[in-house]
């Protein structure tokens, strides 16, 4: 009887060291392994799982969102469509790139470089919940990326408390172009708007990559109590690009111009995702939406 | 013959008038027709609907209509003066100089977003002119040859410096996709103030060149003879393609399609290349291609709209096959 209670301790010792010996490995695997991230969202959960990149793409707006433990990471130059130039990213001898459908046509080359490579942009603020756990896994950081993604969860339910019943119509836009786009509900901004507490002007439509050109019948029809533009333009450039959305003719008649609630936003976090979502959600309820 | 081309000329008007009252009609948002009427009479109390009438249809269809007929007319004029069947706006460089000076606007200066129509105009009409100053220097000065060798190169040359504003502003590129693919807008008319100088004199030296184009047809010695001078007429018409081409890319991005087939499919639908003939009739075919691919590219999956080119290729390119495969 107690041979075969000492048989089943040892059993049970040896199991709870091997894998503690795998959990370590996977780990330290993973912080062996030179890794890539193309997105901010990718390159700041990283950061935040204690691991460094050897290499991030260049942000759209400026470096403001990068964590501080990326400041001094080597930015890669991000080009259209390919992504990043596989001459660089072979130099930095990447093993592992976190990148975006945005740069699917390159993903051929890299894995031809012997790079593994993940796709992970989410377009919603669920899915970076998601996605921060999937990131965990893949680099073996599986409980901080759970503790993570729980904690978000939480700043984000503290973000969004308080949101009135009554909640203005928004149109958000993508680029001032004399054709911009709108963004709808499958699209990062869209769902971050929805969280922030407005309803979507584009309510109801969906289309691949949750950005569509609308009719301006539509905007008219619809009327938005607010328009909110994200620019690819340089901040002194901004009280131009506000004055021309209000003077569109085909929009100043809406509540939003006559108002003077058509803004100009300054950076990029309500176009791609970012690990700093609940700020995003509160900048847009005290900035835009006033409900905050 | 004269009931062919009486027959084709009925067929392009009545094209032309249903498209015109399927814009005014059709949109995202369902305005009764009734509604229609008061607003274009005037008769309409003020609010979104006439808004959408008078404010976003009438000047979208006004402008798909002047856009089409210009292109069409550019394309028939460069075709007649050039002798040449792939002549259109693009071999007299204007296509390539407007991309780029809308890409310029769009990418580099978006602040002033509201100067797109006249920098598109202005880079169209500066890449035509560059490539008549070429095609008239040197030795033999104006041959059809030079022009269209000058013309490639001096697109090639705003292609490329188009090509590298994109690589150089990657995060700016999805402002000027739209522009670039070619469509119409409903910013009012904003753009046809800007350009309408551009489309009147562009038509009037259209409407001039019928007759000398005409002599031209039959041989540069010939037209000699009857006191047309070939050079004269070759800049005039490279002239007022150059304005209606930079005028319509200026509102309606890169459209290239109709000006090279419109009055292919004017001549063989009806039989004939007097310029008389096919300048007119591509005007108004080509005003009506493009009204009802405008119109099934913000109707097809409304409220989201759809770029023009593929749907007026999609309708075009059919008729065009059918009547290239009788013809041969």
């Amino acid at each position: 009887m107690r041979a075969r209670r000492d048989r089943a301790l040892r059993v049970a010792v040896a199991t709870v060291v091997a894998l503690a010996l795998g959990a370590g490995s996977a780990s330290s695997a993973a912080a062996d392994e030179r890794i890539v991230a193309l997105t901010p969202f990718t390159a700041n959960t990283l950061a935040q799982l204690g691991i460094v990149p050897v290499g991030i793409g260049q942000t759209l707006g400026g470096r403001d969102r990068l964590a501080p433990a990326l400041r001094g990471v080597r930015q890669l130059p991000l080009s259209h469509p390919n992504g990043p130039n596989l001459e660089q990213l072979a130099a930095l001898n990447a093993q592992l790139v976190f990148s975006s459908p945005t740069w699917q046509r390159g993903h051929a080359g890299m894995r031809r470089l012997g790079m593994r490579v993940v796709e992970s942009e989410p377009r919603s603020v669920s899915a970076m919940i998601t996605a921060t756990r999937n990131i965990g896994r893949i680099v073996g950081r599986e409980a901080q990326a759970r503790q993570r993604a729980a904690a978000a969860q939480r700043r984000i339910a503290a973000a969004t408390r308080g949101i009135p019943r009554k909640k203005p119509r928004v149109l958000l836009l993508l680029g001032v172009g004399r054709t911009p786009y709108a963004f709808l509900e499958n699209s990062w901004g869209g769902d971050v708007l929805r969280r922030a507490g407005a309803r979507l002007l584009t309510g109801g439509l969906k289309a691949n990559g949750g950005l569509a050109r609308i009719s301006n019948e539509t905007v008219v029809k619809r009327n938005p109590d607010i328009i909110i533009a994200v620019p690819h333009a340089t901040p002194e450039n901004v009280p131009a690009l506000a004055r021309y959305l209000r003077t569109n003719p085909a929009w100043r008649r809406t509540s939003a111009a006559r108002n003077k609630r058509v803004y100009v936003s300054q950076d990029n976090s309500l176009l791609q995702a970012g690990t700093d979502v609940e700020r995003t959600i509160r900048q847009v309820r005290t900035r835009y939406l006033r409900n905050g | 013959m004269i009931l062919r081309r009486s027959l084709v000329v009925a067929v392009a008007a009545t094209a032309l008038v249903s498209a015109t009252i399927a814009s005014l009609t059709l949109g995202a948002v369902d305005v009764p027709v009734r509604d229609v009427i008061d607003a274009l009479r005037g008769d309409a109390e003020p609010g979104p609907l006439r808004e959408i009438v008078l404010e976003l249809r009438l000047p979208r269809t006004f402008s798909a209509i002047i856009v089409g007929a210009g292109l069409a007319v550019a394309g028939a004029l460069l075709q007649g003066a050039l002798a040449n069947p792939l002549a259109s706006p693009d071999v007299i460089g204007v296509t390539g100089g407007a991309g780029f000076g809308a890409a310029l606007i769009l990418l580099v200066f978006p602040n002033s977003i509201a100067l797109l129509p006249v920098g598109a105009l202005a880079f169209g009409l500066v890449a035509a002119t560059l490539v008549f100053a070429i095609a008239l220097a040197g030795p033999n000065p104006g041959g059809i040859g030079r022009l269209i060798l000058a013309g490639i190169a001096v697109s090639a040359l705003f292609g490329a410096a188009t090509t590298s504003l994109l690589t150089a502003y990657p995060e700016r590129v999805q402002s000027a996709i739209f522009f670039l693919a070619g469509g119409l807008t409903s910013n009012g008319w904003t753009e046809v103030e800007v350009v309408w100088p551009y489309f009147t004199a562009g038509f009037v030296l259209a409407v001039l060149l019928i007759r000398p184009l005409d002599r031209l047809a039959l041989g540069d010695d010939v037209a000699q003879s009857l006191g047309t001078h070939p050079r004269t007429i070759r800049l005039g018409a490279g002239m007022a393609a150059a304005l209606l081409a930079a005028a319509a890319a200026s509102i309606a991005g890169l459209l290239g399609f109709l000006g090279l087939v419109i009055p292919h499919v004017v001549r063989l639908a009806g039989g004939t290349s007097r310029h008389g003939y096919v300048v007119p009739v591509s005007a108004l075919s080509g005003a009506a291609l493009l009204l009802a691919g405008d119109t099934l590219a913000r109707t097809i999956k409304a409220p989201i709209e759809l770029p023009v080119g593929p749907l007026m290729v999609a309708l075009g390119v059919p008729l065009f096959l059918f009547l290239l495969r009788r013809a041969v």
